[in-house]
Protein backbone atom coordinates (compact mmCIF):
# COMPACT_ATOMS: atom_id res chain seq x y z
CA UNK A 1 0.00 0.00 0.00
CA UNK A 2 2.58 2.46 1.18
CA UNK A 3 6.41 2.30 0.40
CA UNK A 4 8.74 4.57 1.54
CA UNK A 5 12.46 4.51 0.87
CA UNK A 6 15.18 6.30 2.03
CA UNK A 7 13.40 9.21 2.74
CA UNK A 8 14.77 12.71 3.42
CA UNK A 9 12.82 16.06 3.99
CA UNK A 10 14.62 19.25 4.32
CA UNK A 11 13.85 23.06 4.98
CA UNK A 12 16.55 25.37 3.45
CA UNK A 13 19.86 23.97 5.37
CA UNK A 14 17.85 22.28 8.16
CA UNK A 15 17.05 18.53 7.98
CA UNK A 16 13.44 17.69 9.24
CA UNK A 17 14.11 13.65 9.41
CA UNK A 18 16.26 11.11 7.27
CA UNK A 19 16.96 7.71 5.84
CA UNK A 20 13.66 6.90 6.90
CA UNK A 21 12.35 3.51 5.01
CA UNK A 22 8.69 1.78 5.52
CA UNK A 23 6.70 -0.85 3.63
CA UNK A 24 3.12 -0.93 5.09
CA UNK A 25 0.47 -3.29 3.88
CA UNK A 26 -3.00 -2.93 2.77
CA UNK A 27 -5.17 -2.72 5.79
CA UNK A 28 -2.38 -2.25 8.26
CA UNK A 29 -2.62 -0.14 11.07
CA UNK A 30 1.07 1.66 12.40
CA UNK A 31 1.73 4.24 14.82
CA UNK A 32 5.10 6.39 14.79
CA UNK A 33 6.18 7.49 18.02
CA UNK A 34 9.13 10.10 18.63
CA UNK A 35 10.01 13.10 20.43
CA UNK A 36 8.58 16.38 19.08
CA UNK A 37 11.04 17.62 16.51
CA UNK A 38 11.92 14.24 15.28
CA UNK A 39 9.99 14.60 11.97
CA UNK A 40 6.74 13.34 12.57
CA UNK A 41 4.67 15.79 10.92
CA UNK A 42 7.02 16.30 8.53
CA UNK A 43 7.19 12.71 7.36
CA UNK A 44 2.84 12.49 6.91
CA UNK A 45 3.16 16.13 4.64
CA UNK A 46 5.36 14.52 2.82
CA UNK A 47 3.42 11.01 2.22
CA UNK A 48 0.34 13.54 1.64
CA UNK A 49 2.39 15.67 -0.76
CA UNK A 50 2.61 18.67 0.80
CA UNK A 51 6.21 18.74 1.33
CA UNK A 52 8.19 16.91 -1.55
CA UNK A 53 11.26 15.10 -0.44
CA UNK A 54 14.81 15.82 -0.97
CA UNK A 55 16.15 12.40 -1.29
CA UNK A 56 14.48 9.20 -1.29
CA UNK A 57 11.06 8.24 -2.88
CA UNK A 58 7.28 7.50 -1.35
CA UNK A 59 4.69 5.14 -3.38
CA UNK A 60 1.30 4.87 -3.08
CA UNK A 61 -0.64 2.53 -4.10
CA UNK A 62 -3.39 4.28 -6.10
CA UNK A 63 -1.51 7.67 -6.01
CA UNK A 64 -1.64 10.41 -4.04
CA UNK A 65 -5.10 10.94 -4.31
CA UNK A 66 -6.19 7.93 -2.58
CA UNK A 67 -4.75 9.12 0.87
CA UNK A 68 -6.67 11.58 3.01
CA UNK A 69 -4.40 13.69 5.74
CA UNK A 70 -6.22 14.62 8.89
CA UNK A 71 -4.40 17.64 10.65
CA UNK A 72 -3.31 18.37 13.58
CA UNK A 73 -6.18 21.40 13.81
CA UNK A 74 -9.33 20.77 12.34
CA UNK A 75 -9.03 23.54 10.11
CA UNK A 76 -12.55 23.60 9.25
CA UNK A 77 -13.73 26.85 7.23
CA UNK A 78 -15.63 28.76 9.15
CA UNK A 79 -17.52 30.01 6.25
CA UNK A 80 -18.73 26.29 5.15
CA UNK A 81 -21.44 24.71 7.27
CA UNK A 82 -20.41 21.19 8.65
CA UNK A 83 -21.74 19.11 5.93
CA UNK A 84 -20.23 21.53 3.41
CA UNK A 85 -16.73 20.95 5.07
CA UNK A 86 -17.35 17.38 5.04
CA UNK A 87 -17.66 17.83 1.37
CA UNK A 88 -14.83 20.10 0.85
CA UNK A 89 -13.53 19.55 -2.94
CA UNK A 90 -16.15 17.55 -3.77
CA UNK A 91 -19.22 17.40 -6.27
CA UNK A 92 -23.10 17.95 -4.60
CA UNK A 93 -23.14 13.65 -5.59
CA UNK A 94 -20.83 13.04 -2.19
CA UNK A 95 -23.44 15.25 0.15
CA UNK A 96 -25.21 11.44 0.94
CA UNK A 97 -22.15 9.80 2.18
CA UNK A 98 -20.91 12.79 3.84
CA UNK A 99 -24.37 12.71 5.91
CA UNK A 100 -23.51 8.68 6.70
CA UNK A 101 -20.27 10.08 7.99
CA UNK A 102 -21.62 12.93 10.03
CA UNK A 103 -23.99 10.49 11.40
CA UNK A 104 -20.99 7.80 12.03
CA UNK A 105 -19.11 10.08 14.20
CA UNK A 106 -22.59 11.30 15.98
CA UNK A 107 -23.19 14.29 14.58
CA UNK A 108 -25.57 14.10 11.67
CA UNK A 109 -28.07 16.59 13.60
CA UNK A 110 -25.64 19.43 13.10
CA UNK A 111 -24.88 18.84 9.54
CA UNK A 112 -26.44 22.57 9.01
CA UNK A 113 -24.49 24.39 11.76
CA UNK A 114 -21.38 26.57 11.66
CA UNK A 115 -18.25 25.23 13.06
CA UNK A 116 -18.08 27.75 15.49
CA UNK A 117 -21.20 26.58 16.86
CA UNK A 118 -19.84 22.88 17.50
CA UNK A 119 -17.26 22.06 20.34
CA UNK A 120 -13.77 20.92 20.03
CA UNK A 121 -14.33 17.48 20.03
CA UNK A 122 -17.12 18.28 17.99
CA UNK A 123 -14.99 19.93 15.48
CA UNK A 124 -12.39 17.57 15.22
CA UNK A 125 -15.16 14.97 14.75
CA UNK A 126 -16.16 16.84 11.41
CA UNK A 127 -12.44 16.67 10.50
CA UNK A 128 -13.06 13.06 10.57
CA UNK A 129 -15.38 12.78 8.65
CA UNK A 130 -13.89 15.26 6.03
CA UNK A 131 -10.59 12.70 5.69
CA UNK A 132 -12.87 9.76 5.43
CA UNK A 133 -15.25 11.27 2.77
CA UNK A 134 -13.17 10.61 -0.34
CA UNK A 135 -12.66 6.79 0.73
CA UNK A 136 -8.90 6.77 1.09
CA UNK A 137 -7.02 3.89 1.21
CA UNK A 138 -4.56 5.12 2.96
CA UNK A 139 -5.50 7.30 6.03
CA UNK A 140 -2.51 9.72 7.77
CA UNK A 141 -3.81 10.91 11.39
CA UNK A 142 -1.53 13.64 12.43
CA UNK A 143 -1.80 13.85 16.64
CA UNK A 144 -5.38 14.47 15.90
CA UNK A 145 -6.63 14.39 19.58
CA UNK A 146 -3.94 16.28 20.98
CA UNK A 147 -6.25 18.64 21.98
CA UNK A 148 -8.98 17.14 23.28
CA UNK A 149 -9.80 15.69 26.90
CA UNK A 150 -9.29 12.34 28.02
CA UNK A 151 -12.83 10.69 27.71
CA UNK A 152 -13.44 12.30 24.30
CA UNK A 153 -9.78 11.33 22.82
CA UNK A 154 -10.58 7.58 23.64
CA UNK A 155 -13.76 7.50 22.27
CA UNK A 156 -12.80 8.83 19.09
CA UNK A 157 -9.93 6.60 19.03
CA UNK A 158 -12.54 3.77 19.51
CA UNK A 159 -14.40 4.84 16.67
CA UNK A 160 -11.62 5.58 14.21
CA UNK A 161 -10.26 2.37 14.36
CA UNK A 162 -13.21 -0.05 13.59
CA UNK A 163 -14.09 2.48 10.95
CA UNK A 164 -10.81 1.81 9.75
CA UNK A 165 -10.66 -2.51 10.47
CA UNK A 166 -14.08 -2.54 9.06
CA UNK A 167 -13.10 -0.95 5.69
CA UNK A 168 -9.82 -2.19 5.74
CA UNK A 169 -8.05 1.27 5.65
CA UNK A 170 -4.12 1.34 5.89
CA UNK A 171 -3.79 4.02 8.91
CA UNK A 172 -0.83 6.04 9.57
CA UNK A 173 -0.92 7.52 13.07
CA UNK A 174 1.76 10.15 14.18
CA UNK A 175 1.57 10.94 18.05
CA UNK A 176 4.38 12.09 21.00
CA UNK A 177 1.93 9.89 23.38
CA UNK A 178 2.97 5.99 23.66
CA UNK A 179 -0.40 5.49 25.21
CA UNK A 180 -2.46 6.30 22.04
CA UNK A 181 0.67 4.54 19.58
CA UNK A 182 0.02 0.88 21.71
CA UNK A 183 -3.48 1.37 21.42
CA UNK A 184 -4.27 2.57 18.04
CA UNK A 185 -1.32 0.77 16.41
CA UNK A 186 -0.66 -3.10 15.44
CA UNK A 187 3.22 -2.04 14.78
CA UNK A 188 4.86 0.59 16.31
CA UNK A 189 7.57 2.77 14.88
CA UNK A 190 9.67 4.40 16.92
CA UNK A 191 10.60 7.38 14.50
CA UNK A 192 14.16 9.43 15.49
CA UNK A 193 15.64 12.29 13.30
CA UNK A 194 17.84 9.85 11.49
CA UNK A 195 15.49 7.64 10.76
CA UNK A 196 13.61 4.43 12.27
CA UNK A 197 15.23 3.53 15.12
CA UNK A 198 12.99 0.75 16.94
CA UNK A 199 10.06 -1.39 15.94
CA UNK A 200 7.49 -4.10 17.07
CA UNK A 201 4.15 -5.76 16.33
CA UNK A 202 3.99 -6.37 19.80
CA UNK A 203 3.46 -3.56 20.97
CA UNK A 204 1.61 -4.30 24.29
CA UNK A 205 4.37 -7.03 25.59
CA UNK A 206 6.83 -4.56 24.33
CA UNK A 207 5.89 -1.38 26.09
CA UNK A 208 8.69 -0.95 28.39
CA UNK A 209 10.79 -1.31 25.26
CA UNK A 210 9.07 1.73 23.39
CA UNK A 211 9.01 3.84 26.24
CA UNK A 212 13.14 3.46 26.82
CA UNK A 213 13.35 4.18 23.06
CA UNK A 214 11.56 6.89 22.98
CA UNK A 215 13.50 8.48 26.00
CA UNK A 216 10.41 8.57 28.35
CA UNK A 217 11.06 7.45 32.38
CA UNK A 218 10.54 3.96 32.80
CA UNK A 219 7.07 3.15 33.33
CA UNK A 220 7.40 2.06 36.80
CA UNK A 221 9.49 5.43 37.20
CA UNK A 222 6.44 7.52 35.95
CA UNK A 223 3.99 5.49 37.95
CA UNK A 224 5.86 6.44 41.24
CA UNK A 225 6.24 10.03 40.22
CA UNK A 226 2.45 10.08 39.51
CA UNK A 227 1.53 8.71 42.41
CA UNK A 228 3.75 10.37 44.57
CA UNK A 229 2.40 13.95 42.68
CA UNK A 230 -1.08 12.93 43.71
CA UNK A 231 -0.60 12.70 47.39
CA UNK B 1 -32.63 53.53 17.24
CA UNK B 2 -28.87 54.16 17.55
CA UNK B 3 -29.61 56.40 14.33
CA UNK B 4 -31.80 58.52 16.03
CA UNK B 5 -29.65 58.90 18.83
CA UNK B 6 -26.71 59.98 16.10
CA UNK B 7 -29.42 62.26 14.25
CA UNK B 8 -30.25 64.10 17.95
CA UNK B 9 -26.51 64.60 18.77
CA UNK B 10 -26.02 66.16 15.09
CA UNK B 11 -29.28 68.08 16.04
CA UNK B 12 -28.38 69.72 18.74
CA UNK B 13 -24.95 70.85 17.20
CA UNK B 14 -26.75 72.37 14.19
CA UNK B 15 -28.89 74.30 16.64
CA UNK B 16 -25.96 75.69 18.71
CA UNK B 17 -24.23 76.89 15.83
CA UNK B 18 -27.55 78.09 13.98
CA UNK B 19 -28.12 80.47 17.54
CA UNK B 20 -24.47 81.23 17.79
CA UNK B 21 -23.98 83.02 14.08
CA UNK B 22 -27.91 83.74 14.24
CA UNK B 23 -27.14 84.78 10.57
CA UNK B 24 -28.90 83.01 6.79
CA UNK B 25 -25.53 81.40 6.48
CA UNK B 26 -26.47 78.76 9.41
CA UNK B 27 -30.18 78.42 9.06
CA UNK B 28 -32.22 76.33 12.13
CA UNK B 29 -32.76 72.96 11.59
CA UNK B 30 -36.57 73.11 11.75
CA UNK B 31 -36.71 75.55 8.75
CA UNK B 32 -33.91 73.36 6.93
CA UNK B 33 -36.61 70.43 7.46
CA UNK B 34 -39.82 72.19 6.66
CA UNK B 35 -38.36 73.44 3.97
CA UNK B 36 -37.51 69.98 2.69
CA UNK B 37 -40.99 68.47 3.61
CA UNK B 38 -42.89 71.32 1.15
CA UNK B 39 -39.85 70.93 -1.36
CA UNK B 40 -40.76 67.13 -1.66
CA UNK B 41 -43.56 67.65 -3.04
CA UNK B 42 -42.99 69.90 -6.24
CA UNK B 43 -39.14 70.28 -6.41
CA UNK B 44 -37.14 67.18 -8.71
CA UNK B 45 -35.53 66.00 -4.88
CA UNK B 46 -36.32 62.22 -5.43
CA UNK B 47 -34.72 62.58 -9.19
CA UNK B 48 -31.65 64.49 -7.32
CA UNK B 49 -31.15 61.85 -4.94
CA UNK B 50 -31.96 59.04 -7.83
CA UNK B 51 -29.65 60.41 -9.85
CA UNK B 52 -26.89 60.77 -7.30
CA UNK B 53 -27.65 57.05 -6.05
CA UNK B 54 -27.30 55.77 -9.65
CA UNK B 55 -23.97 57.37 -10.38
CA UNK B 56 -22.72 55.98 -6.90
CA UNK B 57 -23.93 52.88 -7.49
CA UNK B 58 -22.16 52.50 -10.98
CA UNK B 59 -19.02 54.05 -9.93
CA UNK B 60 -19.38 51.37 -7.19
CA UNK B 61 -19.66 48.50 -9.54
CA UNK B 62 -17.05 49.85 -12.10
CA UNK B 63 -14.41 49.76 -9.16
CA UNK B 64 -14.96 46.63 -7.47
CA UNK B 65 -15.54 45.24 -11.26
CA UNK B 66 -11.72 45.96 -11.98
CA UNK B 67 -10.43 46.07 -8.18
CA UNK B 68 -11.56 42.42 -7.51
CA UNK B 69 -9.54 40.47 -10.38
CA UNK B 70 -6.41 42.87 -9.71
CA UNK B 71 -6.44 43.12 -6.22
CA UNK B 72 -6.72 39.42 -6.23
CA UNK B 73 -4.21 38.48 -9.04
CA UNK B 74 -1.62 41.29 -6.57
CA UNK B 75 -2.28 39.31 -3.72
CA UNK B 76 -1.62 35.62 -5.16
CA UNK B 77 0.95 36.47 -7.29
CA UNK B 78 4.38 37.61 -6.30
CA UNK B 79 5.84 38.94 -8.68
CA UNK B 80 2.99 41.12 -10.04
CA UNK B 81 2.67 42.25 -5.98
CA UNK B 82 6.66 43.41 -6.31
CA UNK B 83 5.72 45.44 -10.12
CA UNK B 84 2.38 46.49 -9.29
CA UNK B 85 2.16 47.22 -5.24
CA UNK B 86 4.15 50.76 -5.84
CA UNK B 87 2.74 51.57 -9.21
CA UNK B 88 -0.53 51.57 -6.85
CA UNK B 89 0.79 53.46 -4.12
CA UNK B 90 2.38 56.00 -6.63
CA UNK B 91 -1.25 56.29 -8.30
CA UNK B 92 -2.89 56.13 -4.46
CA UNK B 93 -2.18 59.88 -3.16
CA UNK B 94 -2.79 61.64 -6.85
CA UNK B 95 -5.67 64.00 -6.37
CA UNK B 96 -7.53 62.27 -9.53
CA UNK B 97 -10.33 65.38 -9.31
CA UNK B 98 -7.40 67.22 -10.81
CA UNK B 99 -7.90 64.82 -13.53
CA UNK B 100 -11.49 66.09 -14.31
CA UNK B 101 -10.99 67.88 -17.53
CA UNK B 102 -9.31 64.95 -18.91
CA UNK B 103 -12.25 62.99 -18.43
CA UNK B 104 -14.60 64.97 -19.22
CA UNK B 105 -12.42 65.48 -22.85
CA UNK B 106 -12.26 61.32 -22.78
CA UNK B 107 -15.45 60.82 -21.39
CA UNK B 108 -17.67 63.26 -21.97
CA UNK B 109 -19.48 65.58 -20.12
CA UNK B 110 -22.62 63.97 -18.72
CA UNK B 111 -23.09 59.95 -16.34
CA UNK B 112 -20.08 58.70 -17.79
CA UNK B 113 -17.22 61.32 -16.54
CA UNK B 114 -18.94 61.32 -13.04
CA UNK B 115 -19.42 57.55 -12.59
CA UNK B 116 -15.90 56.78 -14.33
CA UNK B 117 -14.11 59.57 -11.76
CA UNK B 118 -15.84 57.68 -8.82
CA UNK B 119 -14.96 54.67 -10.22
CA UNK B 120 -11.00 55.53 -10.58
CA UNK B 121 -11.07 56.60 -6.58
CA UNK B 122 -12.74 53.85 -5.57
CA UNK B 123 -10.62 51.83 -7.05
CA UNK B 124 -7.38 52.26 -5.23
CA UNK B 125 -8.80 51.85 -1.66
CA UNK B 126 -10.61 48.90 -2.51
CA UNK B 127 -7.75 47.11 -4.59
CA UNK B 128 -5.14 47.34 -1.70
CA UNK B 129 -7.70 46.27 0.85
CA UNK B 130 -7.80 43.27 -1.27
CA UNK B 131 -4.89 42.29 -1.96
CA UNK B 132 -4.09 42.63 2.08
CA UNK B 133 -6.96 40.66 2.49
CA UNK B 134 -5.50 37.45 -0.03
CA UNK B 135 -2.01 37.62 1.23
CA UNK B 136 -3.46 36.98 5.00
CA UNK B 137 -5.46 34.05 4.33
CA UNK B 138 -3.98 31.45 6.55
CA UNK B 139 -1.74 29.10 5.13
CA UNK B 140 -3.05 26.20 6.68
CA UNK B 141 -6.42 26.82 4.77
CA UNK B 142 -4.14 27.02 1.57
CA UNK B 143 -2.07 23.48 3.01
CA UNK B 144 -5.93 22.27 3.56
CA UNK B 145 -6.78 22.44 -0.11
CA UNK B 146 -3.83 21.15 -1.22
CA UNK B 147 -3.67 17.86 0.73
CA UNK B 148 -7.22 17.48 -0.11
CA UNK B 149 -6.36 17.87 -3.99
CA UNK B 150 -8.88 20.97 -4.33
CA UNK B 151 -8.53 22.38 -8.23
CA UNK B 152 -7.56 26.19 -8.96
CA UNK B 153 -10.72 27.23 -9.20
CA UNK B 154 -12.22 25.72 -5.94
CA UNK B 155 -8.87 27.21 -3.71
CA UNK B 156 -10.65 30.16 -5.34
CA UNK B 157 -14.51 29.36 -4.75
CA UNK B 158 -13.85 27.90 -1.84
CA UNK B 159 -10.99 29.12 0.15
CA UNK B 160 -9.56 32.95 -1.42
CA UNK B 161 -13.74 34.37 -2.32
CA UNK B 162 -15.30 33.58 1.54
CA UNK B 163 -11.94 35.09 2.87
CA UNK B 164 -12.10 38.21 1.40
CA UNK B 165 -15.51 38.88 1.16
CA UNK B 166 -15.42 40.64 4.38
CA UNK B 167 -13.00 42.68 3.25
CA UNK B 168 -15.07 43.69 0.25
CA UNK B 169 -17.18 45.14 2.41
CA UNK B 170 -15.10 46.72 5.19
CA UNK B 171 -13.77 48.78 1.84
CA UNK B 172 -16.65 49.49 0.48
CA UNK B 173 -17.78 50.80 3.56
CA UNK B 174 -14.41 53.48 3.45
CA UNK B 175 -15.28 54.58 0.22
CA UNK B 176 -18.95 55.52 0.77
CA UNK B 177 -17.62 58.12 2.20
CA UNK B 178 -14.78 59.26 -0.13
CA UNK B 179 -17.13 58.66 -3.02
CA UNK B 180 -20.20 60.92 -1.62
CA UNK B 181 -17.34 63.91 -1.40
CA UNK B 182 -16.42 63.17 -5.27
CA UNK B 183 -20.10 62.64 -6.55
CA UNK B 184 -20.45 66.33 -5.23
CA UNK B 185 -17.43 67.58 -6.97
CA UNK B 186 -18.72 65.75 -9.98
CA UNK B 187 -22.32 66.83 -9.89
CA UNK B 188 -21.33 70.44 -9.95
CA UNK B 189 -20.28 70.66 -13.69
CA UNK B 190 -22.79 70.11 -16.16
CA UNK B 191 -25.50 68.59 -14.29
CA UNK B 192 -29.37 69.52 -13.92
CA UNK B 193 -29.65 66.54 -12.08
CA UNK B 194 -27.93 65.34 -8.63
CA UNK B 195 -27.64 66.43 -5.35
CA UNK B 196 -24.41 68.21 -5.87
CA UNK B 197 -25.86 70.27 -8.51
CA UNK B 198 -28.53 71.18 -6.18
CA UNK B 199 -26.14 72.24 -3.25
CA UNK B 200 -24.30 74.26 -5.98
CA UNK B 201 -27.75 76.02 -7.50
CA UNK B 202 -29.04 76.55 -4.51
CA UNK B 203 -25.57 78.44 -3.36
CA UNK B 204 -25.20 80.40 -6.06
CA UNK B 205 -28.53 81.73 -5.64
CA UNK B 206 -28.18 82.61 -2.33
CA UNK B 207 -30.91 79.77 -1.62
CA UNK B 208 -29.02 78.86 2.27
CA UNK B 209 -32.23 77.19 3.32
CA UNK B 210 -32.27 74.86 0.25
CA UNK B 211 -28.70 74.50 0.05
CA UNK B 212 -28.33 73.01 3.52
CA UNK B 213 -31.64 70.88 2.00
CA UNK B 214 -29.54 69.56 -0.34
CA UNK B 215 -26.08 68.74 2.31
CA UNK B 216 -29.15 67.00 4.55
CA UNK B 217 -30.26 64.53 1.56
CA UNK B 218 -26.95 63.87 0.63
CA UNK B 219 -25.90 62.84 4.49
CA UNK B 220 -29.17 60.85 3.87
CA UNK B 221 -28.12 59.25 1.10
CA UNK B 222 -24.86 58.17 3.08
CA UNK B 223 -27.32 56.81 5.95
CA UNK B 224 -28.73 55.32 3.51
CA UNK B 225 -25.38 53.41 1.31
CA UNK B 226 -24.03 52.60 5.07
CA UNK B 227 -27.35 50.08 6.15
CA UNK B 228 -27.66 48.82 2.43
CA UNK B 229 -23.96 47.98 2.99
CA UNK B 230 -24.86 46.35 6.42
CA UNK B 231 -27.88 44.18 5.44
CA UNK B 232 -25.94 43.06 2.71
CA UNK B 233 -22.83 41.86 4.30
CA UNK B 234 -25.70 40.40 7.35
CA UNK B 235 -27.23 38.05 4.56
CA UNK B 236 -24.34 36.94 3.04
CA UNK B 237 -22.06 36.49 5.71
CA UNK B 238 -23.86 34.95 8.62
CA UNK B 239 -22.73 35.81 11.79
CA UNK B 240 -21.90 32.41 12.85
CA UNK B 241 -20.10 31.93 9.76
CA UNK B 242 -17.24 34.50 10.62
Amino acid sequence: MLTICDAQVCYGAHTAFSHFSLHAKRGEMISIVGKSGCGKTSLLYAIAGLLSLSQGSITIEGGSTNCSLMFQQDRLLPWKKVVENVMLGLGPESREYAQLLLGLVGLGHRRNSYPSQLSGGERQRVALARSLVRKPGLLLLDEPFASLDEQTRERLQEEIKAYVKTHGITLLVVTHSIKEAVFMGERIIVMTKQGLSYETANPYHEYEDIRSNVGAFSLEKELRFQLGGSR
Amino acid sequence: MRYLRGFLVVLFFWYALALLVSGPIIPYPHVVFAHLLASMIEAKNHLHLLFSFYRILMGTVVALLFAIPSGLAIGRVKRLDRVLSPTLYLLYPLPKIAFLPVFMVLFGIGDLSKIILIAVIIFFPATLTIRDGVKQIPFQYLELAQAYHLTSRQVLTDIIWPSILPRIFSSLRITVGISLSVLFVSETYASTYGLGYTIMNNWVMANYVGMYGGIVLLSLLGLLLYIVIDKVEQLVIPAQAK
